[in-house]
């Protein structure tokens, strides 16, 4: 028993790892990003501690005349500076000319001093004039240091007499790297467009799902339930078709018919309409054909639930009920719909989560627009953290809006288990009940 | 008779010295350059590095050493898969050797530490760098240090279809002066959208078509808010002006309105568009310098001077006729050994010289980078750098590099789609932008 118990872990170890992976990592990973400031400028690895001018902006409310110093780049011919060019094993002419005629002089820009260097009697090349011009450097200007105590200790040595909380302003405003934050939930919270991306979520979710994945699924079932069996799958395999058409090219089947020079510009043309492009020229427009677009690639799934579904009702209960006299609509009514109870919860259920998380075809025909009309809240965490025109990409707050979407995601998800009674469901065949 | 002997052998150890002293010195170099929003006109700004990599190899060569180079060149068509891929390459230290991006980039890739100062590898005073425009030099640094080398200049101006200017009243001495008058600040937006409408009622072109701006996000639209009145950036700081911002909204949705602008107009298909303007089916639009390449080259407009004027982006109230300049820069990326580093940097020197730029300059229809690519007859030759040169770029502002402007641009262009779209007012749209700009950006921007 004990052995078998232990066999029964090794073996399910490797689908433990794998989720552990590719389920839960993520989900850990966009939570720790989440409260994050994360964006390009701040990179993902860290930062480092840099005295530039932009970071001196908000030094100098704090402490002007130290910030103004160490604006100050400068470049000083000492003999400290001289001893590391010599270790630098250059022509030795080089060193003895700049003890000679230079020692003692200070250069207020990197490239003043290069022009010194460059006009030494034995002219360095351009890689060892820019070596021999950083010996001499005695500023922090723009230099990165890796850690706090690195920037602590240049700054000593420079001379700068900073008290431990004035070090700590420094390392505050100079530091480039991300820091932990709570404001990306504020800012979702506060900002006007993210109410209406959410509000545009729930009217796609909501739409598509009854219309489409649900609504005619069910009544594509009930056609085809009634055909007869060539028929019955001919029609089936031609809805299956959005399905298996790769997104792209579905998508811009969608939009050839669509655009100004597209089908249905061209058919009415023919009565005289001025082409326009009829997929982005109204937000009503946009949602129609966002809606079309993904209900009728997310009506196979329901449609074919559907249908085996209803191919598992006993013949015998048509067979009795048109003995009864009963017709096709009370057939529907009172034998399939009540029988269909689980199946279409199941596909609602489902198909409210995957609606929750696609954006793909929203965001290869319409792109969420036009004017953000159709930017769902997915396809916003894209945007937001992984694609836009201005290339500044917002990780902590496109991570934050994507765990908004895992907390929607898995509370449906337990809701959807309590409704579905899970043990119930598992006990015993429902639909032969 | 036994000198001989002795002279063969000392040959033989001369020459095995030789070839082993090669072998010593003989090195292989990789070279990848990736480069952003390149279509078929912009290839010399990869293959201008391979010409370059030819030249060093030579010079190498005289010096004694055997270098090869091998030059790996990635061009990307569209801008937001192009950052999204090198930013994600440069997290994960993949990144190429060179990029080329706007110079917008250098603000956020130097703070995360994406990119290395190209200052720190070549001489900015020998030539051709000397050579190089100081304004552009200025927009290609970043807190003081020259990041990246210009790889072209441009300007964006408004394009006008001369026959139907003329249809509406303009004579060609008018045409002729158009551009002085929208210099001077005589012929202004309001005016622009007049004539717009004029051709539209005139039947000369559809509704929709009489003023025909750019389909999607891009610098572009920086020039109308600067237009209006609007300052991007002032003393390190971003700057957001309201009333600036208002007007440069509100015209956008007085265009809608008055329906020379389609609602629709945002996210249409690029080609559809190109191929609109190249026929005349609009009137008046606004685009790149580059655009005469792609109206002459793709889209077979062959009399470009006899139908189309070009003009600044004319003046808005409160604002000034501008045009922007979006220089794209060679910036070299971290994380890569020094040596290999110190050729990339030495190729792009090299891909800067007068006659090798001019190569891109006309065959992009971009603008020269530095004052000599003026003097080379190639270039001066072409009558579309010179003039565009001339009257363009004395009045060329650029985009800032700041670190957190990428945040306010996203901001500015959602908002300004919700406005043009109807999806907002303009006030709330201003307003929405303003919440958004104070909680994104706190005391980073000033809004006033």
């Amino acid at each position: 028993m004990k052995s078998s118990r232990t066999l029964g872990l090794v073996m399910i170890a490797p689908a433990a790892v794998m989720i552990i992976l590719f389920f839960l990592m993520p989900v850990v990973l966009t939570a720790v990003f989440s409260m994050t400031n994360m964006t390009t400028a701040t990179g993902i690895s860290g930062g480092v501690y840099q005295i530039a001018p932009n970071s001196l902006i908000a030094l100098k409310s704090a402490m002007p005349e130290i910030a103004a110093e160490m604006a100050e780049p400068r470049y000083t011919i000492d003999e400290a500076g001289l001893t590391a060019v010599e270790g630098l094993g250059m022509a030795p002419g080089i060193v003895a000319e700049l003890r000679a005629k230079h020692i003692g002089e200070v250069f207020p820009a990197r490239r003043d001093v290069e022009r010194m260097i460059k006009d030494l009697a034995e002219r360095p090349s351009t890689r060892e004039v820019k070596q021999t011009s950083e010996q001499f450097n005695r500023s922090v200007l723009n230099t990165r240091f890796d850690s706090k105590e690195q920037l602590f200790s240049a700054l000593d040595n420079l001379g700068f007499k900073l008290t431990p909380e004035q070090k700590e302003i420094v390392a505050k405003t100079t530091y480039t790297g991300w820091t932990w934050t709570t404001e990306n939930f504020s800012r979702m919270a506060s900002s006007p467009d993210m109410a209406r991306v959410l509000f545009n979520t729930v009217l796609y979710v909501a739409l598509v799902l009854t219309l489409f994945n649900v609504g005619y699924a069910l009544l594509l079932a009930i056609w085809t339930h009634y055909m007869p069996p060539t028929p019955a799958s001919i029609f089936r395999g031609i809805w299956l078709l959005p399905r298996i058409t790769p997104v792209v090219i579905y998508v811009l089947l969608w939009k050839w018919l669509a655009w100004d020079s597209g089908f249905i510009s061209i058919l009415m043309g023919k009565f005289g309409y001025l082409p326009k492009n009829y997929l982005l020229d109204t937000a009503y427009n946009a949602w129609f054909f966002v809606v079309l677009i993904n209900g009728f690639i997310g009506a196979s799934m329901g449609m074919l639930v559907f249908s085996s579904a209803m191919k598992a009702i006993p013949k015998s209960q048509f067979y009795a009920s048109e003995v009864d006299g009963a017709s096709r609509w009370q057939q529907i009514r009172y034998i399939i719909l009540p029988q269909m109870r689980w199946p279409i919860l199941f596909v609602t259920c489902y198909q409210t989560l995957s609606l929750l998380a696609s954006f793909n075809e929203i965001l290869l025909a319409t792109n969420g627009g036009p004017g953000n009309a159709t930017e769902v809240w997915a396809l916003a965490a894209y945007h937001t953290a992984l694609r836009n025109y201005a290339g500044n990409l917002e990780y902590g707050l496109g991570a934050a809006m994507a765990l908004v979407l895992v907390v929607i995601g898995v509370t449906l998800s337990l809701l959807y288990l309590r409704v579905f009674n899970y043990g119930t469901l598992v006990a015993k065949p429902l639909i032969e009940d | 008779m036994t000198i001989l002997p002795t002279l063969k052998s000392l040959a033989v150890a001369a020459a095995i010295l030789a070839s082993s002293s090669a072998i010593a010195l003989a090195k292989d170099v990789h070279i990848s350059v990736w480069a952003g929003g390149t279509g078929p006109n912009d290839v010399y700004r990869l293959d201008a590095i391979e010409i370059a990599a030819q030249q060093l190899q030579r010079e190498a060569a005289l010096k004694g050493e055997d270098l090869k180079i091998t030059v790996e060149k990635k061009p990307y068509s569209a801008w937001e898969d192009f950052k999204q891929a090198l930013t994600l390459a440069a997290e994960a230290k993949t990144a190429p050797n060179i990029v080329v991006s706007g110079h917008e980039d250098i603000a956020p890739w130097s703070q995360a530490g994406l990119i290395v100062p190209i200052e720190d590898y070549v001489d900015l005073d020998s030539w051709p760098l000397s050579d190089i425009y100081e304004n552009l030099l200025k927009i290609a640094s970043y807190n003081g240090t020259v990041y990246g080398i210009p790889q072209d200049a441009e300007s964006r101006p408004m394009f006008f279809w001369k026959p139907y200017m003329k249809a509406i009243g303009y004579s060609d001495a008018d045409l002729d002066a158009l551009p002085q008058s929208v210099q001077d600040g005589k012929y202004t937006m309001k005016n622009l959208l007049e004539d717009a409408k004029k051709m539209q009622d005139k039947g000369l072109v559809q509704p929709g078509y009489g003023f025909y701006p750019r389909t999607s996000n891009g610098p572009d639209y920086w020039q109308f808010y600067t237009s209006f009145g609007g300052t991007m950036e002032e003393g390190g700081k971003l700057v957001f002006d309201k009333a600036a911002m208002t007007r440069t909204y509100q015209f956008f949705a007085d265009a809608v309105k008055s329906g020379v602008t389609k609602k629709n107009h945002i996210g249409m298909p690029g080609d559809q568009w190109w191929k609109e303007v190249a026929t005349g089916k609009a009137g008046i639009w606004d685009g790149g310098t580059w655009h005469y390449a792609r109206l002459v080259n793709q889209e077979g407009l062959k009399d470009f001077f006899g139908n189309v004027i070009f003009t600044l982006i004319p003046a808005g109230e409160g604002g000034k006729a501008n045009t922007l300049t979006h220089p794209l820069v060679y910036l070299l990326t971290a994380g890569h050994d020094k040596e290999d580093t110190e050729i990339a940097a030495q190729l792009i020197k090299i891909a800067s010289e007068p006659r090798t730029n001019a190569l891109h300059a006309v065959k992009s229809a971009h603008l020269g980078i530095s004052k000599s690519e003026s003097t080379v007859d190639f270039y001066s030759a072409d009558r579309w750098t010179r003039e565009a040169t001339e009257r363009l770029l004395p009045h060329a502002n650029a985009m800032p590099n700041n670190s957190d402007f990428g945040k306010y641009w996203n901001i500015m262009w959602k908002n300004l789609e919700a406005s043009w779209t109807g999806a907002k007012t303009v006030d709330a749209a201003v307003g929405d932008a303003e919440s958004e700009l104070k909680s994104t950006l706190g005391d980073k921007i000033v809004i006033r």
